[in-house]
């Protein structure tokens, strides 16, 4: 084993498949997709260069909008920490404390994880539907008709509609890390907390919690990168629309490559989404680092 | 040691290179094949019998839940027999991810022998990479006889001809007739009786118009047909194909004005940016709405979809301004096309076979009450449903056809259109911010 180790030749040959695999794989179209960004390109044709253009364009076009796709990305990364985190935390805080039932819960949380986006997605399009979607049935036999609303279809509630599903969905798998690692923890600093006479909400909070910190900080990073990549259930529920008030950034490239032959102005977005997930894992990172120095 | 990584790395570096060298040169011999199969055409003839079976592909839109599936497999099915020897392998896939598919295989070099495609703006890029086979010399006397040029317009770039067409269809007001002659209404003509019949809807508590503005192009196809009867043909074409004409004028300001005026009357059915087309055609059958704009593929859906097809009638769509635009000047045209790629085996063997494939999808299609017939009628047709007999009809006694904007736009010109329509129906923008939006994107 040493000697395999000190032998660079086969660290080399067994290192090489693995590499060539990623650099293929993400590397090279990362590489490839700055480089179409510079083009204005259908895809077919021969693209012409034409430098920073369509990052230009990107940032001040108002039909394009891409600020307005980027806060709302951001604001799905916020809520989804501020709100489907706390509520994952939550549920394994409670599930690890070993409630009857504890396996039983955790697969049943762990459900919309596993089924499909498109069969979730047709599920609250049901559950929206203005004519007899659940929520305008059960707001117009409580009396409460005015607050019915085309919910997928009005610019002020689609962004809001399209949300819940979304943080709903992956509630069971930030529930299913985090349970995980108290789990892993060991039963006797627990033991120890009682017998000095802690409470349960104490121990969560002073001794469960801050052990638990590696495996949030990988929920948030998970959390936000995910808010920013979101795309398929959004892509059914409303495409961005109406009008743009549930758009993201990854609806909007599909619309500009699919939908408008503009290869590099989607690669333009493409790179804008990968750098965003950069600056916001290294920016999570960073914040839980200067806490625990603290 | 660090010797050996900086050798490892220029290696795999190296390595990277030579992928996406070889990457590259796989294109470039493709693309020089194809110049030989275009200039070296195949000593087999269509219809002289020979030896080896001759296999073309034909991709298309006909799944078998389409209109048209009926009129694809009769139509491949007569070809076979007639020339014995060929076999057509028809593939099929659903309208929107086909979209995307043969962007790819254009882009790709991967295209079958035959392909379904769009006409006008969709086509121009295929066309213009160099990937589809010119047809002019297919087109022979006894074709030309029975399609005429004109219905070819959208399939021919730069004055030569690309692909072949077999429907005509058209934007026009489908109505519930029942409905109209419970309030004593009769289809309007004009613009200011079509607001006539909408306010006596409006004060009897019906909707009369259902719409889809989630799938964008069936508010389009409204306003498409508005503009046309406003700016005239001419105008309106030459202005959405950045052909001269500023779309910032007063007569796109006015079919976007009415269209508005709709809207705000409240012509429109409640919830139409969250409903699908489906959905929404659902309220027409079933008498909720008594009306719909929409292509005349509806004539068929009414025959099976409406429990009372006997209460629908059609009528084409009103005027709104005189002056530049008659009655029988009609939103539509050939648009569905069949092209032959230039990479094809056979180019003598499918550029024949597009005509006689579409010439009898154009027949079976007509029968079946599913199209529009683009080729001469020369058969009996009195077993065709009446919706789409008058339809036929007043297709041929058209003025003028334009194409849809989305079609007859380039591609990104007609996202921002359905983009900046959605905008206008949710109040986000004016009319004249509508217009001049548009003008800027067709001036970009």
């Amino acid at each position: 084993m040493e000697k395999a180790r000190r032998n660079k030749l086969a660290i080399f040959i067994f290192m090489l498949p693995a590499v060539l695999l990623f650099s293929l794989i993400i590397i090279l179209p990362i590489f490839m997709s700055s480089y179409y960004s510079l083009l204005n390109w259908d895809g077919m044709t021969k693209g012409t260069f034409v430098g920073l253009k369509n990052y230009m364009e990107l940032f001040t076009s108002k039909s394009v909008n891409f600020p307005r796709a980027v806060s709302n990305a951001i604001l799905l990364a916020a809520l989804s920490t501020f709100i489907q985190l706390p509520i994952a935390l939550f549920l394994a805080l409670v599930l690890a404390r070993g409630v009857k039932w504890e396996k039983t819960f955790v697969s049943i949380y762990f459900i919309p994880v596993l089924m499909s986006t498109t069969v979730i997605g047709q599920l609250w399009l049901k559950i929206y539907n203005p004519d007899y979607g659940l929520v305008n049935v059960l707001l117009r036999s409580i009396g409460l008709e005015h607050l019915q609303r085309v919910w997928l279809g009005d610019k002020k509630t689609a962004l809001i509609a399209v949300f819940i599903p979304l943080l709903w969905q992956y509630i069971g798998y930030h529930m299913l890390l985090m349970y995980a690692g108290i789990k892993s923890m060991s039963p006797e600093l627990r033991e120890a907390a009682k017998i000095d006479g802690a409470t349960e909400a104490g121990i969560d909070w002073y001794i469960t919690i801050p052990l638990l910190k590696p495996v949030i900080r990988t929920c948030v990073i998970f959390a936000v990168t995910g808010s920013l990549k979101a795309f398929d259930l959004i892509y059914i529920l409303t495409n961005g629309g109406p009008a743009h008030a549930s758009e993201v950034p990854s609806t909007l490239l599909v619309s500009m490559i699919i939908g408008r032959n503009r290869y590099g102005f989607g690669s333009a977005i493409a790179v804008s989404i990968i750098f965003l997930c950069f600056f916001f894992a290294i920016v999570i990172r960073k914040l839980f680092k200067t806490e625990e120095v603290v | 040691m660090r010797k050996t990584l900086k050798r490892v790395f220029a290696l795999i570096l190296s390595l990277v290179v030579a992928f996406a060298l070889i990457g590259c040169g796989g294109q470039n011999t493709a693309s020089s094949d194809d110049g030989n199969a275009t200039t070296q055409p195949e000593p087999s003839q269509s219809g002289s019998p020979s030896q080896e079976e001759i296999k073309l592909t034909l991709w298309s839109i006909s799944t078998e839940s389409d209109a048209f599936h009926n009129a694809y497999t009769q139509a491949i099915k007569d070809y076979e027999e007639k020339h014995p020897g060929i076999k057509i392998v028809h593939e099929t896939f659903e309208n929107e991810s086909y979209k995307t598919k043969i962007k790819s295989a254009v882009a790709a070099n991967e295209l079958p022998d035959l392909f379904y495609t769009w006409g006008g703006g969709f086509s121009k890029s295929f066309v213009e990479s160099g990937k589809v086979l010119p047809i002019d010399k297919y087109y022979t006397e006894e074709y030309q006889a029975q399609l005429s040029r004109a219905a070819l317009g959208n399939a021919t770039y730069g004055g030569v001809l690309y692909g072949a067409t077999y429907t005509t269809p058209i934007s026009l007001l489908f109505y519930n007739k029942a409905m109209f002659d419970k309030y004593g209404l009769k289809a309007p003509t004009s613009f200011d009786e079509l607001v006539h019949v909408c306010r006596t809807f409006l004060d009897n508590g019906i909707k009369p118009f259902g719409v889809s503005v989630k799938d964008t192009w069936v508010l389009a196809m409204t306003h498409d047909a508005l503009t046309l009867k406003s700016a005239g043909p001419e105008k309106t074409a030459k202005a959405i194909t950045r052909n001269g004409v500023s779309y910032n004028d007063p007569d796109f300001l006015a079919s976007a004005t009415k269209l508005k005026e709709l809207i705000d009357m409240g012509a429109y059915i409640d919830g139409a940016t969250g409903l699908s087309n489906d959905e929404a055609c659902a309220n027409f059958y079933n008498g909720t709405v008594p009306m719909y704009i929409t292509g005349s593929w509806m004539a068929g859906s009414i025959m099976t979809d409406a429990e009372n097809p006997a209460d629908f009638d059609v009528t084409p769509i009103p005027v709104i301004n005189s002056n530049n635009a008659k009655i029988t000047d009609f939103m539509g045209g050939a648009a569905d096309t069949i092209m032959v790629s230039a990479s094809t085996k056979y180019p003598d063997v499918a550029g024949n076979a597009v005509f006689e494939l579409t010439r009898s999808i154009s027949k079976y299609a007509y029968l079946d009450g599913a199209g529009i017939p683009a080729w001469e009628v020369d058969y009996d047709d009195s077993s065709v449903n009446p919706i789409t007999a008058k339809i036929a009809k007043l297709a041929n006694e058209a003025t003028s056809f334009t194409l849809w904007f989305d079609t007859l736009m380039e591609a990104n010109d007609a996202g921002e259109y359905l983009s900046l329509l959605q905008q206008l129906y949710v109040g986000e923008i004016t009319p004249q911010e509508f217009v001049e939006a548009m003008a800027a994107q067709l001036e970009s």
